[in-house]
């Protein structure tokens, strides 16, 4: 008995030793592995559904030849557009309405609770009445978006503002600054890390935004593409399409974390 | 009478209601009235007659309620959307956890839950329609991995982030694995599920509107569309009040609930 306990204690330390010596191609051989089962799954079992799923290599065909000649491009442009439009404007007014709302307390009282209202109620639902009022175009859409996507910046810029010690605003007006020297050398500083959090929220939330308004106002860019194939039950062209966006939306949120560590490493070696 | 002589007795004596009526406390209110003078106002002079408005909507509430098909769409919205997040939430933690203890399990899975997470989940629609139909499925779907997604990554962040002297304390007093996973793991990760669960919870609502629109199932999110395409827009405003005043409960429920768990976390 504890023969046994001695010799299962001495193998789990062996393995825990091993684990920590190579935990670096572990880790590649568990990315490895994961990727080649899943797609070897997906190779083996595609086909038992009939019309429903497709292989592996089918999908990669299909995306192949949308993008070649098909509607993909075209429809990615679209969306693009649409989509650094409404990002754009969310950091513009989100920077904007955030810094109003912590500078100005009567403002922030008034709409404060509004903002968190419309935060939480699924924009979504607003829709069918912003269609009313504005129509179904390239704004409305905007719209859409930028009500999707400016929350985070706009709440992350607010409280970062407010969260400024009051020892650096005191030191600031003993010097003698003007509003516009405070802005420059204490508030822009001291907020951009929290906007920076926000806007990288934002970069993933804008996408979402950008196909919102694209399936629920009239449909255009890769919404569009995505119920053309479901309408017509083409799985293969569906697949294709969603491994696409998700492809994009992998690579625009490995962009915003890259920005906001060579921000934060920026930030750290100013203060260091 | 005495619960008047109460209340006198328990307010202030003098200034008292000009002392609760600051600028602060009245901001809101003047801004929300003004607002929705605003909007009356210009719907009245400048947009046909069909376009919502504030006395519209206040005035369609009644009919809109005592209609059967008003608490069909809610009981099947809401009950999907609680349904969903609890069922993708004990899901979440149990792989969360798992993810964060095991290292090579979460080298084996992140790939996926975080590309997944990365994903707007409206882009899944299609797929999930293809697979499952335009059926209430189809929603539930979308709604269990709408919570999945944030609470597993929520949770594997939290369960990893341990401190060590709490490991060391729970070796010390012979925890075996399952002491440490569920025992000072998962309390330790509470706030982190707590918030994991909010952002389910926003997902969910959001993308359950989103498959009831896109698959044409019945639910609140439809009644949205379905009234504004019949050119009753207040009763269509009525249902995006109600589900805007269930997604504001289920934040400050969220926001109390991380009180609880968390107090030392504020915010």
């Amino acid at each position: 008995m504890t023969a046994v306990a001695a010799a299962s204690a001495s193998l789990s330390r062996r393995l825990a030793r091993l684990r920590s010596v190579h935990a670096g191609p572990i880790r590649l051989a568990c990315y490895a592995t994961s990727l080649v089962l899943l797609f070897a799954a997906w190779q083996a079992f595609g086909d038992s559904f009939g019309v429903l799923f497709v292989p592996f290599t089918a999908t990669v065909r299909a995306l192949w030849a949308m993008l070649d000649r098909g509607p993909l491009l075209g429809a990615l442009w679209v969306s693009g557009e649409l989509y650094l439009v409404s990002l754009a404007l969310s950091i513009v007014i989100g920077i904007a309405i955030g810094l109003a709302l912590a500078r100005f307390r009567l403002i922030a009282a008034a709409f404060e609770p509004y903002v968190f209202i419309l935060y939480a109620t699924p924009t979504i639902s607003l829709v069918p009445f912003i269609s009313v009022i504005c129509g179904f175009g390239f704004w409305p859409k905007v719209l859409v978006s930028v009500l999707i996507s400016i929350f985070p910046i706009l709440i992350g810029v607010m409280e970062g503002a407010r969260s400024i010690p009051n020892q650096h605003l005191d030191v600031a007006a003993m010097f003698g600054s003007s509003e516009g020297q405070l802005w420059r050398d204490v508030v822009v500083p001291y907020v951009t890390p929290h906007a920076m959090t926000g806007i990288k929220q934002s970069i993933a939330l804008a996408m979402a935004g950008t196909l919102v308004g694209e399936f629920f106002l009239n449909p255009d860019g890769l919404a569009a593409v995505l119920l053309e194939g479901t309408t017509t039950l083409d799985s293969a062209s569906v697949l294709a399409v969603t491994l696409f966006v998700a492809a994009i939306a992998v690579l625009l949120v490995s962009v915003g974390e890259l920005i906001e560590r060579r921000l934060l490493r920026w930030r750290h070696s100013a203060i260091g | 009478m005495a619960a008047l002589g109460d209340r006198i007795a328990g307010a202030p004596p003098r200034g008292g209601l000009s002392r609760w009526l600051t600028a602060e406390r009245l901001a809101p209110v003047v801004a929300g009235l003004a607002f929705l003078l605003l909007w009356q106002v210009y719907v009245e002079a400048r947009l046909p007659d069909f376009v919502a408005t504030p006395l519209g909507i206040v005035q369609a509430f009644p009919s809109t309620l005592a209609k059967a098909r008003f608490w069909s769409d809610v009981a099947a919205t809401l009950g999907a959307i609680l349904e969903g997040v609890f069922i993708g939430s004990v899901a979440g933690i149990l792989i969360g956890v798992v993810m964060g203890r095991v290292r090579e399990l979460n080298w084996f899975l992140s790939a996926y839950i975080r590309a997944l997470y990365a994903l707007p989940l409206v882009a899944l629609v299609p797929i999930v329609i293809i697979w499952v139909g335009y059926e209430p499925a189809a929603r539930m779907i979308i709604v269990i991995i709408s919570a999945f997604l944030p609470v597993a990554v929520t949770t594997a962040d939290g369960t990893r982030a341990i401190a060590k002297e709490y490991l060391d304390v729970g070796k010390m007093f012979g925890a075996r694995t399952h002491h440490v996973w569920f025992g000072i793991a998962l309390p330790a990760a509470l706030p982190y599920i707590v918030a994991g669960i909010e952002m389910g919870f926003a997902r969910g609502i959001t993308n359950a509107i989103a498959v009831e629109v896109l698959a044409s199932i019945n639910g609140m999110g439809m009644s949205v569309f379905t009234q504004s395409a019949e050119l009753n827009e207040n009763a269509s405003l009525v249902y995006v009040v109600c589900l805007a005043v269930f997604a504001v409960g289920v934040r400050a429920l969220m926001i109390r609930a991380r009180r609880t768990v968390a107090p030392w976390y504020g915010g």
